[in-house]
């Protein structure tokens, strides 16, 4: 019962109410009256601090000498070039196709891994591009030149030991020339040796006139107190001798003070046999700079390599090397391009083997031959040499070539039949024998072609009218070349198919006398037609010959997988030449 | 501070930024037919965690003029004649150094894009070597004076990669020798 209720209760009853104070409560009493404290922690911050360190680091600064410019003063330079200079490249003009040059791949100096120290890698790589200069007109060409010749400039610039093995018809003449010049400008050398066969001084000569007419250059000729002279004349810093010469003057050129800041060997294979007198000579000539030029590097096996670099960086390769270990240590001392690998706009070069069985009369001599030879060279015993079996290699092959008694021949059938085509054609073609008797018997075959000859009983003088004939007259379709007069030097590529009747010893030969015709300016696709006679001595020599290839392919190639297997590296050794007939060398040993 | 003197001198400066190696600068300074007189490299700096933080986006600038900049200004022992930069922070260094510096178009658009007018007020263009050249409008007439007697310089862009074949080189030496 509530309060109220009992009061109500009460004053009706009369009773007294009253509250019980001590038990009672109130809505009041709900509220505590009292001061409560509660303690709080207070709360502290603390500042932590995190060191920022300065950003710093420091610098490394290589100064460089201010070297002459690349060419000397402008007035000079235009007198030099006058009329030659390309008036497609002035400074002007390269500009206006500037979103070309920025695309193009630049000829950068690299510096050559021999050289270590920083500062003067750092000075070659931080030379202007060389085909820059050229856009800009500081660095002035006759002729514009490629971008590969431009990278080779760029490669010898900078190296003290270098062979530039480019193959023929690429300008390895323009680029030593170029450097050479370019070194000379700048000041890095003021005497340069330049050793090459006799034949090619006059050649060396004309081309310091056109590439760098501003250079003084001598040939060291004359008698022997004029030699003297030269030798010592320090006002000319390009002189240029051939090897012949410098082993009569192999005194003065050795001991007599006499250094050369560059030496320069043309068709360095000179040097290939480093027994050689010629190398030996070379070699000891007092020089800071070596640079070898050759577009066969290697003619028979990698022990040619190491010949050249035997003057270039002796010891540096060894005969015993495997050709992947040569190949490596060779490769930043090397520089080797093709046409093909340069030359975008070449034709194409198609090889075509054609693999011709002997005719009847043929084959029954090549037999008889054969076996009587191999029969009397085994006869010979002890007495046996080399050049025996040369005899019956060469026998061999002029038999594979015509029959000598009755003048049959399969290769001269297909030759025929293929020049038929040819004419038809209205193209022109050239044939490649070792032989000049050969081509006395293929003419009369071939005299519907008008067939001219260019070998060693054509005179001299009458050598370039046959040419000019041969490139005129429309009623000649083919010329008749041996491989040792008609390989260098002449311009063909107008002729569109070659024939080697008969393989050279040597591949490098071979290619020599198919870029008669497949060259700069080669107007179409150059057809090679190998002409082989099955199962006989050529078959068995062309398969040594690819294996040379192979070998070359290796030691210039890039890509390790073409690496050859010792077995199949080396030329026509000794060994091989009497294995052509599975016969036994003197000393006893069989060879396979 | 290098003094910009008669004899002309084109000095060229990028930095290059690395995930691996950090932040590393290379000055150029070439002759007026384009040839090497001097270069000047930093070692890498490679900033903190915390620096990204506390910099946040003006670390690239503090890293490309306050560090990397001012320094290789100071060691450069070649009076300069001008600075061309590839990156548009640089033109900041115009207060360590008394020569005009100027943004190259072409090379800066390869990393940032077209380069407008309105993205770098109070600058003008000048031709310059095939390309242009954005200068700071009071030094706008010095530039032009100058392009003239840079008229055998090739090519403006080109020596940027120059630089940065170098700074490669060098840091390939370090490691090889690490």
């Amino acid at each position: 019962m509530n309060v109220r209720n009992v009061f109500d209760a009460n004053r009706s009853s009369g009773l007294t109410a009253e509250l019980d104070t001590e038990n009672c409560w109130s809505r009041e009493s709900l509220v505590p009256a009292d001061v409560y404290s509660m303690p709080i922690e207070t709360l502290e911050a603390r500042a932590i601090s995190i060191r920022v360190p300065a950003l710093t680091t420091r610098a490394s600064g290589f100064l460089f000498p201010e070297a002459s410019q690349w060419i000397l003063p402008k007035a000079n330079k235009e007198k030099s070039v006058a009329g030659r200079i390309r008036p497609d490249i002035s400074c002007d003009d390269s500009r206006s196709t500037e979103p070309d040059t920025k695309l193009r791949r630049r000829s950068r100096i690299q510096p050559p891994r021999e050289i270590v120290k920083l500062q003067d890698r750092l000075y070659y790589l931080l030379q202007p591009p060389l085909d820059l200069l050229v856009g800009s007109g500081q660095l002035t060409f006759p002729f514009e030149p490629f971008a590969y010749q431009l990278d080779g400039i760029a490669f010898m610039f900078p190296r003290y030991a270098c062979v530039l093995a480019d193959e023929m018809g690429l300008g390895k003449t323009m680029q030593a020339i170029s450097t050479i010049r370019l070194l000379l400008c700048s000041g890095e050398v003021r005497s340069v040796l330049m050793i090459c066969p006799k034949p090619l001084v006059t050649n060396w000569l004309r081309e310091f006139r056109v590439w760098a007419p501003e250079i003084p250059v001598a040939a060291i000729e004359g008698n022997a107190a004029k030699r003297e002279f030269q030798w010592r004349s320090p006002e000319v810093p390009v002189r240029i001798a051939n090897y012949e010469l410098l082993m009569r003057d192999r005194e003065t050129v050795l001991d007599s003070g006499l250094h050369f800041d560059l030496v320069v060997l043309d068709e360095a294979q000179r040097i290939k046999n480093k027994n050689s007198t010629t190398s030996e000579i070379v070699r000891a000539i007092p020089r800071t700079r070596s640079w070898a030029l050759t577009g066969t590097p290697v003619e028979n096996s990698p022990e040619d390599l190491v010949g050249i670099f035997e003057y270039i960086a002796p010891g540096y390769l060894k005969s015993d090397m495997p050709i992947q270990q040569m190949a490596d240590a060779s490769r930043d001392h090397i520089l080797r391009r093709t046409k093909d690998m340069v030359l975008d706009d070449m034709p194409p070069k198609m090889f075509r083997d054609a693999e011709l069985d002997l005719t009847p009369e043929q084959w029954a001599t090549y037999e008889t031959a054969e076996q009587q030879g191999v029969v009397n060279l085994e006869k010979m015993d002890q007495e046996l040499t080399i050049q025996h079996v040369f005899e019956l290699v060469l026998r061999l092959k002029q038999i594979c070539n015509f029959d000598p008694v009755t003048g049959s021949s399969a290769k001269l059938e297909r030759l025929v039949a293929d020049m038929e085509e040819v004419t038809a054609s209205g193209y022109k073609a050239i044939v490649f024998s070792q032989w000049v008797g050969s081509i006395d018997k293929m003419r009369p075959a071939l005299e519907r072609f008008g067939p001219l000859e260019y070998h060693g009983r054509i005179p001299h003088k009458k050598r370039d009218g046959v040419i000019d004939q041969f490139k005129n007259d429309p009623s000649k379709s083919v010329i008749l070349m041996s491989y040792g007069a008609g390989s260098v030097g002449l311009n063909l590529q107008f002729c569109q198919y070659v024939f080697l009747f008969d393989r050279w010893w040597n591949p490098a030969i071979e290619d020599q006398a198919i870029n008669r015709a497949h060259r700069i300016g080669a107007a179409g696709p150059v057809t090679v037609t190998r002409m082989m006679a099955t199962n006989t001595i050529e078959q068995r020599i062309a398969e040594i010959l690819d294996q040379k290839r192979q070998m070359f392919d290796a030691l210039f190639s890039n890509d390790p997988s073409s690496i050859p297997t010792p077995a199949q590296g080396g030329g026509l050794t000794r060994d091989e030449i009497f294995g052509l007939f599975d016969l036994r060398v003197p000393s006893g040993k069989k060879v396979a | 501070m290098a003094q910009t003197v008669d004899a002309v001198s084109i000095a060229y400066f990028t930095v290059i930024e690395n995930d691996r190696t950090g932040w590393t600068g290379g000055l150029l300074v070439l002759n007026g037919s384009g040839r090497p007189l001097e270069f000047q490299c930093t070692l890498p700096v490679r900033p903190s965690k915390t620096h990204e933080i506390l910099f946040g986006a003006t670390l690239r600038s503090h890293l490309i003029v306050e560090v990397i900049g001012k320094l290789l200004m100071e060691k450069v022992r070649t009076p300069l004649s001008l600075v061309c930069c590839d990156q548009p922070e640089s033109l900041r260094l115009d207060v360590f150094c008394d020569a005009p510096v100027v943004l190259v178009t072409e090379a800066a658009e390869s990393d940032e894009g077209p380069i407008t007018d309105d993205m770098l007020a109070g600058y003008g263009t000048v031709p310059f070597a095939g390309g242009t050249l954005r200068a700071a409008i009071e030094r706008i007439e010095t530039v032009r004076d100058l392009s003239e007697k840079f008229a055998d310089v090739p090519d403006v862009v080109e020596p940027f990669e120059r630089i940065r074949e170098a700074i490669r080189e060098a840091q390939s030496q370090i490691a090889r020798a690490a």
